[in-house]
């Protein structure tokens, strides 16, 4: 989930007034804002959605007059960023709320209400980034079903050209109808790039003002049952609008079998049919998925014999499609998940193998060609999981954990969210369960009271203030018996490292330990990674001892660490000075493995010399942390000091 | 070896392997940046940010059309590239080429940098790494058009660094043609306004061409 902002110095994609340019999907949403007159924007980050506020971040730091109404806040967690966009919102401004899928579980509570109340004087529009696949999340939901619970209208755009143009519908919608909308994206059409055409843009409100107006912004009895009312009066006025609006559009043709879809996947249909050179089949795509116009999905199905409805994920449109077909007496025939699964992400492979199925065509030979000869040879192809970066700290806390428990004997690891959320893959294996943000303390805290086993849980600093403040109270409150590890590295790394809340408050002098002692913690222990063999014998004691346990391991993400220094050392080098260096090698190697499998450092390697197996350091990689140095148990990793008169660079603390 | 020559209403399927660093998704968007200033009227391809980032594999679809059809039924509409529809597969690491290899067909032009980076599993020796030479077989039964060279070793004898492994893996790539409709020029002009070190990723892109043009006739 690391991302940069690969934008040029003189990059003038978001201040253009006019022209096509390239941009992923996620850069035309946040160039449709500008276009929109977007005034404040909050969210926690969360792949897809993350570089969303990297966007605008830097557009900030570069433009001083977008800095005159403009503001953007890394909220703490989903649910304060939704509430802080209502807020601006209720000001009479325009307010955009990204968030990844399962930032809408979070966020839910916060939206249930503003979506009841609405957003009016002003708009806000949230936007959701979906990830069938899982392809940057701890978990695959539908949570297009949100829609239905909250009333959410829903928009889902194609290419970045939609991107752009939509989120500017949506603002005017939300404002013309007092809705939240939601722009929903995937991982696919937020990190895709494609031409967008630009429009003039738009300055902000700088100012609002709120308006007091109890029934609506107080949904209690006897305003909670009248805003409802109000909320579907609300929801049937946009469903009217909905065949003006230009979102969805009619692909004619004479087939009796039609199919509606919408988003990616409907790009997918396009190039499948296209493949089984099908041209015939009438294709409505959908660019509104709630609410449905009955009249429009009516026209479109009433005089064909089948429906293909072509969605990733459980069925949704199929659904809603289904019930316009029998409340209007269609006799149609509606399919979909039938057909196609329920979950992973689609593919234009998967829908032309399905279609040439329900069509009785023969599927592309080549794509059929291709899966078999390369599946073929899947068993001699390695796996890849993504690990810790070199020189990472969580890495090094997760050796002192297998060393301190025996491999995890008779313990059990409740693992985050986080970069630590990596810990279960091979060769560490050294986490047992993942639920959700901070779900990994709150499990601990009822396993502890049912077994006997050692109890650990690991949290990291953005996790923390994100939601563990309330678990870790919970468990002082009980002393409950746990061991609980605070991975203190001082970014929400796993993210990219935005500039965020935690950031500030690290530069405001706020400290972990502090808030652990403020609560209570009864047993508290400040711990370095980087000094393996100490941190080994503290998990030992904290294991043997009862009650709550807390071990915080303070020490900076490895690849941030790692940059300040190197950065400090070129400017070092530039003034023409020399710098004191350490370099790691490995000789009289015993292939016993310590490093390779329970460190598992990937600036390790094993080479053959000379018909030798021995493992190499690989000097472009290795960032000097000095783990594999202090646990090798042979002592054939030996150290030497170049330049040593030259300056010591330290990491920063 | 002689290439059916591509039409400017072909979409034209790039996919680039390699894992975590290599520079996959910065080589994805000079390729397209290029095609833009080349004046190709439909681009539409994903890159995976993600979990992939961090020593992971990754993989990355540029698609574009160099002119588009009036029927949108026949355009370039999907950010991913069907399986077995690849045009050229550039692969910045041996093993990640096997792994997408499924979007390959027989046609597909294979460059192939031979350096391989082994995962913490291989180091671990839990798993095994197969052989280059098994690699290279693989893919040669099935196209006949696979090129392979040591990018990273020519990069580090000649650059001392092999950050530009990427750019002189395109450089390599574009006498196959199978870059159709992208000038060299387009891709010089993007590499120095996007790359800090332009002087040197110009030279390694073309020294790749020189390469290139060794093993192709063009």
């Amino acid at each position: 989930m690391l991302l940069r902002c690969y934008l040029l110095k003189n990059d003038l994609r978001f201040s253009d007034e006019y022209g096509k340019v390239l941009m992923l999907g996620n850069e035309a949403l946040v160039r449709g804002c500008l276009e929109a007159g977007v005034s404040y924007i909050s969210q926690y980050p969360g792949t897809p959605t993350s570089d969303i506020g990297e966007y605008f971040h830097r557009i900030l730091r570069e433009n001083s007059d977008v800095k005159d109404y403009l503001v953007h806040q890394w909220a703490v967690n989903e649910a304060v960023a939704t509430s802080s966009c209502a807020g601006a919102a209720w000001t009479g401004i325009r307010a955009f709320n990204p968030m990844k899928h399962v930032g809408l579980n979070v966020a839910s509570d916060a939206l249930s209400v503003i979506a009841l109340n609405g957003p009016n004087p002003g708009a806000m529009v949230i936007g959701v980034g979906s990830d069938p696949g899982s392809l940057g999340s701890h978990q695959e939901q539908n949570e297009r079903f949100y829609a239905w619970m909250l009333h959410l209208p829903t928009i889902e755009p194609h290419t970045p050209q939609e991107c752009k143009d939509w989120v500017k519908l949506a603002f005017d919608l939300s404002e013309k109808y007092d809705l939240v909308i939601n722009l929903r994206t995937s991982t696919r059409s937020a990190h895709s790039r494609g031409f967008v055409e630009l429009a003039p843009l738009k300055k902000g409100k700088k100012k609002g003002e709120f308006i007091r107006n109890i029934p609506k912004f107080n949904s209690l009895p006897p305003h909670a049952i009248n805003n409802h009312v109000r909320l579907y009066e609300r929801i049937e006025r946009l469903r009217e609008a909905i065949p003006d609006l230009g979102l969805n559009k009619i692909y004619p043709g004479n087939n009796t079998i039609g199919i509606i879809t919408s988003g990616i996947p409907f790009g997918y249909t396009m190039e499948a049919l296209h493949q089984l050179q099908l041209y015939d089949i009438p294709i409505l795509k959908l660019g509104m998925i709630y609410p449905l116009n009955y009249q429009e999905i009516t026209n479109f199905i009433q005089d064909l014999e089948k429906v293909i409805i072509i969605e990733e994920l459980e069925p949704f449109l199929e659904v809603k499609i289904s019930e316009i077909a029998q409340i209007k007496k269609l006799n149609v025939e509606i399919v979909g998940s039938d057909y196609f699964p329920k979950y992973d992400e689609f593919s234009t492979g998967l829908v032309a193998t399905t279609l040439a199925n329900i069509f009785h065509k023969k599927p592309n030979e080549q794509m059929t060609k291709a899966i078999d000869y390369f599946n073929s040879y899947k068993d001699i192809i390695p796996s890849r999981f993504p690990t810790f970066c070199a020189g990472c700290p969580e890495r090094a806390t997760l050796y002192s954990i297998l060393k301190a428990t025996d491999s995890l004997e008779n313990t059990v690891v409740c693992g985050d969210i986080g970069c630590y959320v990596m810990s279960f893959f091979p060769p560490q294996q050294c986490s047992d369960l993942i639920i959700c943000m901070s779900g990994g303390l709150s499990a601990a805290i009822g396993m502890s009271t049912k077994t006997d086993q050692k109890v650990l849980a690991m949290i990291g600093d953005s996790t923390f203030f994100h939601s563990g403040l309330s678990p870790l109270a919970e468990a002082i409150g009980y002393n409950s018996n746990i061991l609980l590890i605070i991975f203190d590295n001082a970014w929400t790394a796993m993210t990219g490292h935005q500039n965020d809340v935690l950031r500030y408050l690290i530069n405001k002098d706020f400290s972990i330990e502090k808030v652990c002692k403020a609560l209570g913690v009864p047993w508290l222990r400040v711990e370095d990674s980087y000094n393996p063999k100490k941190l080994t014998k503290s998990i030992e004691e904290a294991l043997n001892a009862k009650g709550l346990k807390v071990i915080i391991i303070k020490r900076e993400c490895g690849l941030q660490a790692h940059r300040y220094r190197m950065q400090q050392i070129r400017s070092i080098e530039s003034q023409g000075e020399k710098v004191q260096e350490d370099i790691f090698h490995i000789t009289g190697c015993q292939m016993c493995h310590e490093c390779s499998r329970i460190l598992s450092c990937p600036a390790i390697r094993r080479v053959e010399i000379d018909g030798y197996e021995t493992m190499q350091i690989d000097d472009d990689r290795c960032i000097r942390c000095g783990v594999c140095y202090q646990i090798c148990p042979n002592g054939a990793i030996h150290k030497s000091t170049l330049n040593l008169l030259g300056e010591e660079v330290p990491f920063r603390h | 070896m002689e290439k059916m020559k591509l039409k400017e209403t072909d979409i034209i399927n790039i996919v680039i392997a390699g894992t975590a660093g290599q520079g996959v998704i910065t080589l994805k968007r000079l390729i397209e940046f290029a095609a833009q200033k080349s004046g190709i009227e439909r681009i539409f391809g994903s890159e995976m940010h993600g979990l992939a980032q961090r020593e992971g594999a990754i993989t990355s679809h540029t698609r574009y059309q160099k002119k588009n059809f009036k029927d949108e039924r026949r355009n370039l509409q999907s950010p991913l590239i069907c399986y077995g529809d690849a045009d050229l597969f550039i692969c910045l690491e041996p093993l990640e080429t096997l792994r997408r290899g499924i979007f390959a067909s027989q046609k597909t032009t294979f460059v192939l940098n031979e350096h391989d980076i082994p995962g913490v599993m291989i180091t671990a020796d839990l798993e095994v790494y197969p052989p280059l030479d098994k690699i290279v077989e693989i893919l040669k039964e099935y196209s006949n058009d696979v090129h392979t060279i040591n990018a990273t070793k020519i990069c580090l004898n000649n650059f001392n660094s092999n950050l530009m492994v990427n750019i002189f893996m395109l450089g390599y790539s574009i006498p196959t043609g199978s870059l159709p409709f992208i000038d060299v020029e387009h891709y010089e002009e993007v590499i120095k306004e996007w790359l800090r070190d332009s002087d040197t990723n110009i030279k390694a892109l073309h020294l790749g061409i020189d390469e290139g043009k060794k093993v192709n006739q063009l």
